[in-house]
C-alpha cells in the first residue's frame, strides 16, 4: 500500500519535494539515472561498516535484497577482524573485506553504506559517508551529542543524500496502525505519552584494564571517544551501558519508543522542551548509566508530557512499551526485541469521516527489510526524505541525550529548540559537543 | 586529622570512605561529593592516581560530582574555586589524572584555565585531550593558545591542532585533514569465486 502522506496525492508530493530541493545529485556511481530513478540496472551497490549484531542483520537483509536482483553486496568492514571473518563467510564471494571504513568510502562504485557501529562512531561515520557522496543507514540512536546531530543533518543536506536512521516502527505495521488511531482520535487529545523499561544493568563484575583480544583493532573501536584502555567489561557489548557512547536504555530504547511517540503525537516539529531526569547510580563498577531512571519533557503549544520511566508505571505485558493517556482513555504500545504488532484496539480502528491516513512504504512484512526498502524508496523517488531522515533522528536522538544530561548535571534544562542551545546554562551547553579524537572527528 | 579534638577532619573522612573497598560505603561516598565542594579536589585527584581501578574510579566520579555541581548556573564562586583546584590538579605527576582533569576543565574553565592547559599540548600523553578539550572552552583565548601552540608543535600534531584551529573558524595554511586517509588493513580474506 503506498497510502499519500497527509491526504496530499504523491504526485503533488514529489512535485512540492523537488521544488525544495532543487536540482538532485545523487549517487556517484552511475547506478542512480538523473531524478532520483534507478539506472539501466537498478540495484544499489552497498557497504557495511560495524558487522556485530545489529551489523548482520543488515547484511542478512542486504543479502536477500541481492537475491530480489535491488543491491549489490560489495564491502563488509569492522575493526574486529573474528566478526569481520564471520561476515565476510555469511557475504559469499565478491565482496571486500576492510577493517578501515575509510577504504570502503573511497570506493566510487559503493553507492550507499549502512552503519552499524557502537554509538559514538554514528556522527563521525555518516558526515564522512556523505561527504563521499553515499547514501546512508545508519543505526539508532543518531548521535551521541547535539552538535553531532547537528552535523549529520548539514552533511546529508549539502550533500544531497539519503540518511536514514534505523528506527524502524515508523515504517513497521504495529507503529503506522498505533500513529493513525492516536492522530484520529482513538482517545482523544492526548495530553501524556508514558514510557516504563527494565532498568539498566550493573556492572558486579568490575574488571582491571586488559590488552584487548587477538584480531580487535582497539584503536579504531575507541575511535572518536578520548582514549582508553582496553577493558573486557566495555567492549564488545557493554557500550551500552556508559554514558559516554551507548547511554543506556534511555538512548538505545528511547530511540526507537521516543521516535514513534513523536510520529504518532504529530510532534515532529516540537523541538523546544524542558526536560527533568532523576536517577540512581550504580556504586560500582565500568558502567555509569543509572539503575533506575525517570525523565520528564515537557512540551509546548500543543502541551503534552512525555515521561520515561525505568522501570516506570508498566501499563502493559511486555518487557517496555508505552501509553498514551488521553481524554477518553489510554492506547498502549508495547515493545519488545523484535517486532510486536499494535495494541488490538490500533488494529481495529477505522478512520473517522474526514481522518487524516497516514503514509508508510509497506513492501515487505519483514520490518527491518521495509526500513530498508523505504530508503531505497526514497533515493529512487529522488526526495531523499525517508520515514526517519536524518533531521528526524536527530531531534529524537536529542531528546535521549538531554535526557541523560538532566541526570548528569541533577538538574532541570530549558531546551530551546530554535537556537538549539539550553537556556542560561552555560555549563550544559559545553556538553552539546564532545571533540573528537584526532583523526576521527567530523 | 582535626587540630581541635583529633577526629578525622570531614575531608580526611571523606577521602576515607572513597578508598573504601566496600561499594555500599564508597558508593554514597562519591555520589555525595558535592558537598566537599572545591577543597575535595586535590585529595581526590591524588585518590584517582591509585593502582586499585575502583579507587581510583570512585575517586573520579567524586571529582565530576563536584565539577558538575560547582557550574550550575548562579554558583560562579564555587565554579571558580573548583577551577583553581582542578589548574592546580593539572600539574599531577599520572597522565592518568592530567587527563581527567583536562576533561573537567573542559565542562567549567573559563580563560584562566587556558594557559595551564595549554601547557599540556607539549605533553606527550596529554596532549591530544588538551587538544580536544581546549576545543569546548569560548573564546579567543582558547583559540590562540591553539594557534600558539602549532608554530611549534611537532609535526604529526601539526595535523590535529590544525583541524582544532580550522573548527574554530581560523584559516590554516597545509596541513590538511588526514580525516578520510585510511591506513589500517586486515589480514581477512575476501571468500574465493
Amino acid at each position: 500500500m503506498n497510502t499519500p502522506r497527509n491526504g496530499m496525492s504523491r504526485r503533488r508530493f514529489l512535485q512540492s519535494s523537488a521544488l525544495a530541493l532543487g536540482a538532485l545529485n545523487l549517487a556517484p556511481s552511475g547506478v542512480l539515472a538523473t531524478g532520483g530513478a534507478p539506472g539501466a540496472n537498478g540495484r544499489f551497490v552497498v557497504g557495511h561498516i560495524g558487522v556485530g549484531g545489529m551489523g548482520m542483520t543488515h547484511v542478512v537483509n542486504m543479502l536477500r535484497f541481492q537475491k530480489e536482483g535491488k543491491v549489490r553486496l560489495a564491502a563488509v568492514c569492522d575493526a574486529d577482524d573474528n566478526r569481520l571473518e564471520a561476515a565476510v563467510n555469511n557475504a559469499g564471494a565478491g565482496v571486500v573485506p576492510y577493517r578501515d571504513y575509510r577504504y570502503l568510502l573511497e570506493r566510487k562504485d559503493i553507492d550507499a553504506v549502512l552503519i552499524a557501529t557502537p554509538d559514538h562512531w554514528h556522527a563521525v561515520q555518516t558526515v564522512q559517508a556523505c561527504e563521499c557522496g553515499k547514501h546512508v543507514y545508519v543505526e539508532k540512536p543518531a548521535s551521541v551529542t547535539v552538535r553531532e546531530g547537528q552535523a549529520m543533518v548539514a552533511a546529508a543536506r549539502a550533500n544531497k543524500v539519503a540518511v536514514q536512521v534505523g528506527a524502524q516502527a515508523r515504517t513497521a505495521k504495529g507503529g503506522w496502525q498505533t500513529c493513525r488511531a492516536i492522530r484520529n482520535g482513538i482517545v482523544g487529545k492526548v495530553s501524556r505519552v508514558t514510557c516504563w523499561h527494565y532498568a539498566n544493568p550493573v556492572d558486579d563484575k568490575p574488571l582491571p584494564d586488559s590488552p584487548p583480544p587477538e584480531g580487535l583493532d582497539w584503536d579504531l573501536w575507541v575511535g572518536p571517544l578520548p582514549f582508553r584502555p582496553h577493558n573486557k567489561r566495555y567492549q564488545p557489548a557493554n557500550f551500552r551501558w556508559l554514558l559516554e557512547s551507548g547511554g543506556g536504555q534511555i538512548r538505545d530504547r528511547g530511540a526507537h519508543q521516543f521516535s514513534t511517540i513523536l510520529w504518532c503525537m504529530n510532534a515532529d516539529h516540537q523541538t523546544s522542551f524542558t526536560v527533568t531526569a532523576t536517577g540512581r547510580a550504580p556504586t560500582k563498577g565500568l558502567w555509569d548509566c543509572p539503575i533506575d531512571m525517570n525523565v520528564l519533557f515537557e512540551f509546548k503549544n500543543p502541551d503534552w508530557t512525555l515521561e520515561w520511566g525505568q522501570p516506570g508505571d508498566k501499563a502493559g505485558q511486555t518487557e517496555f512499551g508505552n501509553a498514551f493517556w488521553g481524554e477518553h482513555g489510554r492506547l498502549i504500545l508495547e515493545w519488545e526485541g523484535g517486532y510486536r504488532p499494535a495494541n488490538p484496539e490500533a488494529v481495529n480502528f477505522q478512520l473517522p469521516p474526514g481522518g487524516q491516513e497516514v503514509y508508510r512504504t509497506d513492501e515487505y512484512e519483514d520490518f527491518n527489510m521495509n526500513h530498508k526498502a523505504d530508503w531505497f524508496k526514497s533515493i529512487r523517488e529522488g526526495h531523499l526524505r525517508p520515514a526517519v531522515d536524518i533531521e528526524i533522528g536527530h531531534r529524537t536522538a536529542t531528546l535521549c541525550n538531554l535526557g541523560n544530561l538532566a541526570y548528569v548535571l541533577g538538574r532541570k534544562l530549558v531546551w530551546d529548540g530554535d537556537r538549539q542551545e539550553v537556556r542560561n546554562d552555560p555549563e550544559a551547553n559545553r556538553f552539546l559537543s564532545r571533540p573528537q579524537r584526532y583523526p576521527y572527528v567530523l | 586529622m582535626n587540630a581541635n579534638n583529633g577526629e578525622p577532619s570531614p575531608l580526611a573522612e571523606f577521602s576515607s570512605r572513597i578508598r573504601s573497598p566496600d561499594d555500599s560505603i564508597s558508593g554514597p561516598a562519591w555520589q555525595g561529593a558535592q558537598t566537599y565542594g572545591a577543597a575535595a579536589i586535590g585529595p581526590l585527584a591524588g585518590i584517582l592516581g591509585s593502582e586499585d581501578f575502583e579507587i581510583a574510579r570512585n575517586a573520579k566520579r567524586a571529582m565530576y560530582r563536584i565539577t558538575r555541581h560547582a557550574g550550575r548556573p548562579g554558583a560562579e564562586t564555587e565554579a571558580e574555586a573548583a577551577e583553581s583546584a582542578l589548574i592546580t590538579a593539572l600539574r599531577h605527576e599520572s597522565a592518568t589524572v592530567r587527563r581527567a582533569v583536562l576533561w573537567m576543565l573542559s565542562e567549567i574553565g573559563g580563560d584562566r584555565a587556558v594557559e595551564p592547559m595549554a601547557a599540556l599540548l607539549t605533553d606527550y600523553e596529554a596532549r591530544e585531550d588538551a587538544r580536544a578539550a581546549l576545543m569546548r572552552l569560548p573564546g579567543e583565548r582558547a583559540t590562540a593558545a591553539l594557534r600558539g601552540a602549532f608554530r611549534t608543535a611537532p609535526e604529526p600534531f601539526k595535523y590535529a591542532l590544525a583541524d582544532a584551529l580550522r573548527k574554530r573558524g581560523e584559516q590554516v595554511d597545509g596541513y590538511p585533514s588526514q580525516k578520510l586517509v585510511p591506513s589500517k588493513q586486515t589480514t581477512v580474506q575476501a571468500v574465493s569465486k
